[in-house]
């Protein structure tokens, strides 16, 4: 029961890359059979069905081939339609207006259908056109501004961002409207665009712009706005080696001087309160630095741990996969993908007391349950669907 | 199932309690612009952040953090102090009436206070209680402390930021909060579901390191398929498909790779293509050999242009480009505003209607309809207590003098 919490609900996703597909595992994994749409000629690069890209973003889902360009392929989507709950395309505006398959035509077969439309900048705008990926988005919404030491060296996020938040609101909207149609029998049409969603993690920000007319800066790992000090990210000993610590409170700056041995430093007068150790901050850090460098990441953290401080590794991807917190949570998973073989992948963060999905499926091969879709779900029969893929309208 | 009517929203009806610190008042808050009911139930005197900046007018107040304003739009407030006996039992009245509590407590905390998910669960068998912690509820380091700083470096998003020649950098804002809200919110409407079919509560555990380390994109599958492991390159995009570079008025995030051959010819047709028209430059492989000498001449010609003409002219030759715009260009995008993604909140203390940021979808289905700043501190006490618990004016008098709320 609690591992299938959306059993019963039938996603059809039409999405690309990133995005999409995170949204649409997070559904898959709650037990909603999620069907891709894919076809020979878009499986390719990080769509390519035994892709480490791909296998990642794509477990627990079916996978069907039906190549759009032909008339009548549109024709089983809409009859695939008409069985489904949910719709999920993150093509670029018009693409399924196009086809004949804007949310207006595709309600006429399935009049309560939720469809999330995922685009960069939503169907409408002046920009409604523009070709963005994470990267594009995190430049416009603010936050690679944002996100550097200063502003004439501007560096941003390491890794899509944008596109994981994207995926994250549209499970949001997609379950908000699930909860309304089983309250009122009403689907619902949702357009998201990514840079707001973005935008909606710089609020205080732009509140800040919006309101106080002020120029917010970039400022690196300082906030002028947390009330704590020392607070930032120091080098530990070993090659490329950091922690972080925060002292937020007296007790907790008492408990740091003791772990340093109570140096003279420390004691200075304009270290002595946290609203000065903040207006200190650079002499504060140079100090507390030339402390942390002669430790062990790893045993410097558990000792300020010990002692109530909030401190971290900075951890990289070998720290994170030996990380003893996420093993003890179960927190990786591993399954087993017919041509890329054993593949280790993230599990949920949203863990349930009544239990989390058991009956992992890696990532299905291009076209894996045409049969089961076309010949069980659509009652098509063996001579159709053979022809259909003859002539590359399932292909 | 009844007739939507124009006044129902998506989460009508849906009633929170939100007792949660900045780690997860953003979970509630998400549910509350689709139209839940949320009380936002803060110690008496008010939550600790309302002690975060900004602040309006630039002036340190509770009733002015812009931190606070923004997290609890929609909400109705109360105070209330659970840890005192009466404080607690009219908690426990509120918790009858109640679909969903949001809380940040570290683990051990409401076990304490005899107010463990057992317990809840007796008092409202169909209570989804989510909460949101630093490590989780188990593991090794369930009782470690963290804040953002702390989440965002041992969840993995630090070690990937920043340049080869700085320190690890912090993703702007407090990211964790809001990856961990997001998971939240999901977890709240999975369990929703879940409660349709089977009648009974859940109890969500997300902890702030594995909502950081599960926005990571590419690092942990490079990791897990050849150990690779990621590191900072400034603003090189890992697979070195990005880069950022300086126009005369500011930077332009660009893609090197894409389209090539229109690229150089843009170049060219204004005589700044160098020598990347010639064919040794065609062969990718070449190019990602060489990668510094295209930056180098690339930078030469974004530098005699804007970051308006080159993402607007670049954006009609289908590059994903856009410029690094700042919060002050972010609020004036024509894009947002024909889009009407800033919604005007009344803040009849101060001015009349402020912009928000608003949501990042437009939906057919309706969702709160008027926006509501968030709540002063125990703005809504007389209407809560009284009008829903039914408490007399002298009860609630006496419960204030006992420091109760």
């Amino acid at each position: 029961m609690n591992t299938k919490i959306l059993s019963g609900l039938r996603v059809l996703d039409f999405t690309r890359v990133m995005a999409g597909p995170y949204a649409t595992r997070m559904l898959a994994d709650s037990g909603a059979e999620v069907i891709k749409i894919q076809s020979k000629k878009s499986a390719t690069g990080a769509d390519s069905n035994p892709s480490r890209y791909f296998s990642m973003w794509n477990r627990n889902k079916r996978s069907i081939t039906l190549d759009m360009d032909y008339p009548e392929a549109r024709e089983l989507f809409l009859r695939l339609t008409a069985l489904s709950d949910v719709i999920f395309e993150n093509f670029s505006p018009r693409v399924m207006t196009n086809w004949g398959l804007q949310y207006k035509k595709l309600k006429d077969v399935k009049s309560d259908l939720i469809m999330v439309s995922m685009s960069g900048m939503g169907q409408t705008g002046p920009w409604k056109d523009f070709v963005a990926f994470g990267p594009t988005i995190q430049a416009l919404s603010g936050i690679t501004y944002l996100s550097s030491f200063n502003k004439d060296t501007p560096m941003g996020l390491g890794f899509a961002y944008a596109d994981v938040v994207a995926g994250l609101y549209a499970i949001l909207a997609v379950l908000g409207a699930l909860e309304y149609r089983d309250r009122t029998g009403t689907g619902s049409y949702i357009d998201l665009s990514e840079y707001e969603a973005v935008c909606t993690l710089l609020g205080p920000a732009l509140l800040d712009t919006l309101i106080n007319q002020r120029e917010v800066l970039p400022q690196g790992n300082y906030s002028e706005h947390i009330p704590a000090a020392p607070y930032g990210c120091y080098r530990c000993a070993g090659e490329d080696r950091w922690c972080v610590i925060a002292i937020f409170n007296e007790t907790e700056w008492q408990a740091l001087l003791k772990i340093m041995g109570s140096p003279e430093w420390a004691y200075e007068e304009r270290f002595s309160t946290l609203p000065k150790r903040k207006e200190n901050t650079k002499g504060l850090d140079r100090f507390l630095e030339q402390w942390t460098a002669h430790y062990e990441d790893k045993e410097l953290v558990n000792r300020l741990q010990e002692a109530g401080i909030p401190a971290g590794v900075v951890q990289n991807a070998s720290d994170l996969a030996k990380d003893p917190q996420l093993l003890a949570r179960d927190y990786f998973v591993r399954l087993h993908h017919p041509v890329l073989g054993d593949i280790i992948s993230d599990a949920s963060p949203i863990k349930l007391a009544g239990g989390t999905r058991v009956d992992w499926k890696a990532a299905p091969l291009l076209g894996e349950d045409n049969r089961y879709v076309y010949l069980e779900l659509l009652g098509l029969t063996e001579k159709e669907l053979s022809s259909y893929i003859k002539r590359g309208v399932v292909g | 199932m009844k007739a939507a009517d124009k006044n129902d929203s998506l989460l009508q009806g849906i009633r929170v309690l939100d007792v949660a610190d900045e780690k997860a008042s953003f979970c509630s808050k998400l549910l509350a612009d689709m139209g839940a009911s949320v009380i936002k139930v803060e110690k008496p005197g008010g939550d600790a952040s309302r002690n975060i900046g900004p602040f309006l007018n630039n002036t340190p107040h509770p009733e002015r953090s812009l931190f606070f304003f923004y997290h609890n739009t929609n909400k109705r407030g109360i105070t209330l102090n659970i840890e005192h006996n009466s404080g607690r039992d009219i908690f426990c009245r509120l918790l009858k009436k109640t679909d969903v509590l949001v809380e940040t407590f570290p683990p051990g905390y409401l076990k304490g206070l005899g107010l463990d998910f057992e317990v809840l669960r007796d008092i409202n068998p169909r209570l989804i209680l989510a909460s949101v912690t630093s490590f989780g509820q188990n593991g090794p380091r369930k009782h470690y402390q963290s804040c953002d700083l702390v989440a965002s470096a041992m969840g993995g998003q630090m070690y990937v930021s920043g340049s080869p020649s700085t320190s690890p950098l912090k993703p702007f804002g407090e990211q964790s909060y809001y990856a961990s809200s997001l998971f939240a919110a999901i977890g709240v409407l999975l369990a929703l579901q879940k409660r349709r079919k089977s009648g009974t509560g859940e109890h969500i555990d997300i902890s702030l390191q594995e909502a950081v380390t599960s926005t990571l994109e590419h690092v942990m599958i490079r990791y897990f398929y050849d150990y690779t492991i990621s590191t900072r390159q400034g603003s090189l995009y890992w697979n070195h498909e990005f880069c950022i570079v300086p126009c005369k008025d500011g930077f332009i995030r660009i893609t090197l790779f894409q389209q090539w051959k229109t690229l150089v010819e843009w170049l060219d047709s204004e005589d700044m293509a160098g020598d990347l028209m010639d064919n040794k430059w065609a062969d990718e492989e070449y190019r990602l050999k060489h990668l510094d000498r295209i930056v180098e001449v690339v930078k030469r010609w974004t530098k005699t242009h804007t970051m308006s003409e080159l993402f607007e002219i670049g954006q009609l030759m289908g590059f994903p480009w856009a410029p690094i715009s700042s919060p002050r260009e972010a609020v004036e995008s024509p894009q947002l505003k024909e889009r009407g993604f800033f919604v005007p909140v009344d803040h009849p203390e101060f001015q009349k209607y402020t912009d928000y940021p608003g949501l990042p979808y437009q939906f057919t289905s309706p969702m709160v309809k008027q926006w509501r700043r968030a709540p002063l501190i125990g703005e809504d006490n007389i209407r809560v207590f009284q009008g829903e618990l039914g408490l007399s004016k002298k009860e609630i008098k006496k419960l204030t003098s006992e420091g109760a709320i």
